[in-house]
């Protein structure tokens, strides 16, 4: 696999770091139009209440006040991801299902005026029974909260797979363990914000997402507009992990006012509404059966798994289905069932995250911990015996064509020391595994694919247009890097024209890992065609075989007989001369089963291939106080070959922080509906002096589809980090932990079970 | 309602202004002077990416009232560079990696930056200490901390 390239695979510094470390970069707070409006929400102050009446005619008395919107002013329209989960106005139209709940907008000269008119909107509400836990909302005589779901289960994902029954009844062992964890805060650092600019029957809008053809898509059906007239532009996003994934409702009152009062609009939301309003992460109880043969084979799996989805359906059945992927995309297991319900509750909203599932991640790893502890084994190889290989299916029928568990089980192991550590553990002291295997992407239909055009000027530079959208994890950069790579020029000679909907094509987005894989390949392929055109001018040019030439630092090359060579913008001219300008497209649509849906058929190839980690956690537990600390992480990620290793470096610690490190800090607490944590004082993002000492390890698997065997750069850690954690933990300790994040007080709680008699 | 007159000198020059009372540094810096590297992450003095330096010293401008800083000397990040030539900290910042959605990045290398002008020498730990204001949500720290060290005028001295 020793291929040689000139700028893949190095530690090149990110091209939009320049204008980040000098404040230019803009985001979309920091945008100022001509005549712009500032906009604030009015918001549902109960979790469950039917709108009697709403009055604006005060608030539009105000001076200064340019536009009022409600439900009136929309069209009726609901998100879901998908046709089945359609049930979210996005603005309340008769009932509001959380607190934060958008009510109505206004736009004003100022933001005090905006502020002052959402007091003189009067609503009328009669507010409603609520139901603001999973278990008690499928109750029978619990509340209703949307009309379709019956017992307000959202979504129930079933898959079932080989004799499940029969082989529990063969197993030489079996444990089943309840593990709960509450959801997390997305905390991007970047409060949401839109700004919408109507005229002329075009809107614009900027604002931080993942993914601008589909951000577009869903405001085009929200807005009765046609696509075309609805632009989403490239602009700088303040952090992603999974938030800025779908359409927000920010972008709809922003996108009615703007229309109504003819004006730009600028919507920011404050950090505490940017919690409690946008999407969260669910709070996931799990229920895990396993049964093993003697020697530590996995024989059977059964799942019951419940997700608190909040008011609304948001991306359901994704989020019901991926931390059950990206479990059996790293261990065999031949007999499974799993059962995932998400149900809705009368809370805030919620989405994917990155780190989406730790109740189920955590809870299978530490569970294969306890058997393996029952069956004298060491945790690792328990993981090594049951670990896929390239050539395995997984459970549900996606084959595996790169990578394997077993090497970044081995690398991070040896890096971490781990048999010599395991042997010479102290009190308090306690080292643990976890693993996971993530998909690529994953089957959206035609929007899998991703598609780039170049184009190469007079002087021989050229100009990338793709869809890829970077939310802070280095995209841009990834795919200016791989331009340069096929193009033979340098970086600097490179523009990119990114994430905007009117110019650029489609593209899956910042999410679901396929921005390299897919958007790189699709990069690739249009720089191998543009390539291909300007050899074919070279070959007659310089009377030259095109198979022996190659362009290298701006000049065609005889790979034979370096004497021979001419610089490329030569050949780029001669190009306009004959009337045939460089100008090339590439595509690339990932090999998956597109018959695949993920609740009516579940079963498929999943995604064009699989990064795979491992990560090993050292932590120390204060028995007295239950605090633990790590002082030790070593995270081991395939990523099939690195485009800039600096850049997957980056994701696998910030991994680190926002999985491992936050499996000990990082919950959002409710009572009843109502968040009571929306702040960054009272939500515990881990600091520097919180981190462990990191050792990020790259593993290259090569993979034969990715863009130079490229992968995606650090979401195994991002899924497998807090598992090790608390792995470790359970290593210290010795009794079981059921209940993340693992503050001092659940700690102490789980060691004052296990003095009760309550042993594992 | 009543205002304040106020002589700042701003990034090197003077300015006068004009502010109501209410108004935070941030809210004057931003919305008013258009200088948009201070970043509104919380409002609250919670995270950090408000960050300037004021009288030399990393201060979160979303919790100081402009009002109160007649006669002082205010940096932002848009002061750092000399001309088009980026400040060693800035070029340490990406060089080393330790930038990705780039929320955090001008009050992180203004904070790096007050401690370098204290401290040409800091060690790892003062690093992780003083850095420890600022919240990122996407990089582990490690780079930061490796940026800020490379910044620092000499080896850090290892422990
Ligand atoms: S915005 Fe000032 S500390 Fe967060
Ligand atoms: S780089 Fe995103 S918050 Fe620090």
């Amino acid at each position: 696999m020793d291929r040689e390239y000139t700028i893949v695979g190095t530690r090149m510094t990110r091209t939009d770091s320049l204008a980040k470390v000098t404040g230019s970069a803009s985001f979309t707070a920091d945008l100022k139009l001509p005549r712009m409006l500032c906009a604030k929400v009015l918001r549902s102050p109960h979790p469950h209440a039917k709108i009697l009446n709403i009055d604006t005619s005060r608030a539009l008395r105000l001076p200064g006040v340019k536009a009022v919107v409600t439900a009136a002013d929309a069209h009726g329209v609901k998100w879901g991801v998908f046709k089945y989960t359609q049930d979210h106005p996005m603005i309340a139209v008769d009932r509001v299902r959380y607190v934060g709940e958008d009510v109505a907008g206004v736009a004003a000269a100022d933001e005090e005026t905006a502020l002052e008119a959402l007091d003189l909107i009067q609503v009328d509400y009669e507010p409603l029974p609520a139901v603001f836990n999973p278990e008690d909302a499928m109750k029978k005589d619990a509340p209703l909260i949307h009309e379709e779901y019956a017992n307000n289960i959202n979504v129930h994902v079933h898959i079932e797979v080989g004799e499940v029954d029969e082989a529990f009844g063969q197993a030489h062992l079996v444990r089943e363990d309840t593990f709960h964890a509450a959801g997390e805060a997305y905390s991007t650092l970047e409060p949401y914000a839109t700004v919408a600019s109507y005229a002329n029957g075009y809107l614009d809008l900027w604002m931080p997402n993942a993914a601008p053809h589909v951000r577009a898509k869903a405001l085009s059906n929200l807005l009765k507009m046609p696509l075309n007239k609805v632009r989403v532009r490239r602009i700088n996003v303040g952090g992603h992990f999974g938030s800025r994934s779908e359409v927000s409702p920010g972008d709809l009152v922003t996108s009615l006012l703007s229309m109504k009062a003819g004006c730009p609009v600028k919507l920011v939301l404050t950090r505490e509404e940017n919690a409690a309003c946008t999407r969260q992460v669910h709070d996931i109880q799990a229920t895990i059966k396993t049964g093993v043969k003697k020697d530590g084979t996995i024989t059977a799996k059964e799942f019951r798994v419940v997700y608190d989805g909040g008011a609304y359906s948001s991306t359901g059945p994704i989020a019901a289905s991926i931390p059950y992927y990206v479990y059996e995309e790293a261990y065999r297991f031949p007999n499974v069932r799993y059962n995932g319900y998400r149900v809705i509750t009368n809370k805030g909203i919620r989405g994917m995250y990155g780190a989406h599932g730790r109740a189920f991640l955590c809870g299978n790893e530490m569970q294969l911990d306890m058997i393996a502890r029952e069956l004298g084994m060491d945790p690792m190889e328990i993981r090594l015996k049951n670990g896929l290989k390239v050539g395995e299916e997984t459970a549900t029928k996606s084959v595996i064509i790169s990578g394997g568990l077993e090497e970044p089980i081995r690398r991070a192991a040896e890096q971490a020391n781990w048999t010599e550590k395991r042997a010479g553990l102290t009190e308090g002291e306690g080292i643990g595994m976890g693993c996971v295997a993530v998909m690529c992407g994953f089957p959206m239909g035609f929007r899998s694919g991703s598609a780039c055009y170049v184009k190469l000027n007079d002087d021989g530079q050229a100009t990338i247009v793709t869809g890829i959208c970077d939310t802070g994890m280095g995209n841009e950069s990834m795919a200016i890097q791989i331009a340069s790579e096929v193009l033979g020029i340098p970086v600097e000679d490179i523009s990119l024209v990114n994430a905007d909907t009117v110019v650029t094509n489609l593209d899956p987005g910042a999410y679901s890992q396929a921005a390299s894989f897919v958007g790189g390949n699709a990069v690739k392929r249009a720089c191998e065609d543009a390539k291909r055109q300007i050899l074919g001018f070279a070959a007659t040019k310089m009377n030259h075989p095109a198979e022996d030439l190659d362009i290298r630092d701006r000049t065609i090359i005889s790979k034979t007989d370096p004497s021979k060579s001419m610089p490329m913008r030569w050949i780029v001219r001669e190009a306009f001369f004959q009337g045939k300008p460089i100008a090339a497209t590439g595509a690339y649509m990932p090999k998956v089963d597109f018959q695949r849906e993920w609740i009516k058929k579940p079963y498929g190839q999943m995604a064009g291939t699989f990064s795979f980690g491992c990560s090993v956690a050292e932590v120390t537990v204060d028995k007295e106080t239950g605090q633990i600390r790590i002082p030790h992480f070593v995270a081991a990620h395939d990523c099939g070959n690195p485009i800039n290793t600096m850049a997957v470096e980056g994701q696998i610690e910030g991994s680190v922080q926002q999985a491992g490190v936050a499996v000990l800090t990082e919950e959002t607490r409710w009572t009843e509906g109502l968040l009571l944590n929306p702040d960054l004082l009272e939500y515990k993002v881990p600091l520097a002096c919180d981190m462990p000492e990191i050792e990020p390890l790259i593993v290259c698997s090569n993979d034969p589809e990715g863009p130079f065997g490229a992968k995606e750069g650090g979401l195994t850690t991002r899924m497998n980090a807090y598992s090790a954690v608390v792995c470790a933990a359970h290593n210290a300790l010795g009794v079981p932990l059921n209940e993340f994040p693992l503050t001092p007080d659940r700690v102490l709680k789980a060691l004052d079970a296990a003095k009760g008699g309550d042993k594992s | 309602m009543e205002r304040f007159k106020v002589k700042l000198q701003l990034n090197g020059e003077a300015v006068e202004l004009d502010v109501n009372p209410s108004e935070t540094l941030l809210e004057t810096l931003r919305d008013r002077l258009e200088l948009t590297g201070a970043k509104d992450g919380c409002g609250l003095g919670a995270c950090g990416s408000c960050t300037v330096l004021l009288n030399g010293l990393p201060t979160r401008s979303c919790i100081v009232l402009t009002a109160e800083l007649d006669g002082s000397e205010v940096s932002t990040i848009e002061s750092l560079a000399d001309g088009t030539k980026p400040a060693p900290v800035q070029e340490s910042f990406m060089e080393k990696g330790a930038v990705q959605c780039g929320f955090c990045t001008p009050g992180m290398i203004l904070t790096a930056k007050g401690l370098l002008d204290r401290n040409s020498r800091p060690t790892k730990e003062e690093i992780i200490r003083s850095i420890s204001s600022n919240l990122c949500r996407c990089t582990g720290y490690k780079k930061i901390v490796e940026a800020v060290e490379a910044a620092s005028s000499t080896e850090t001295p290892k422990t």
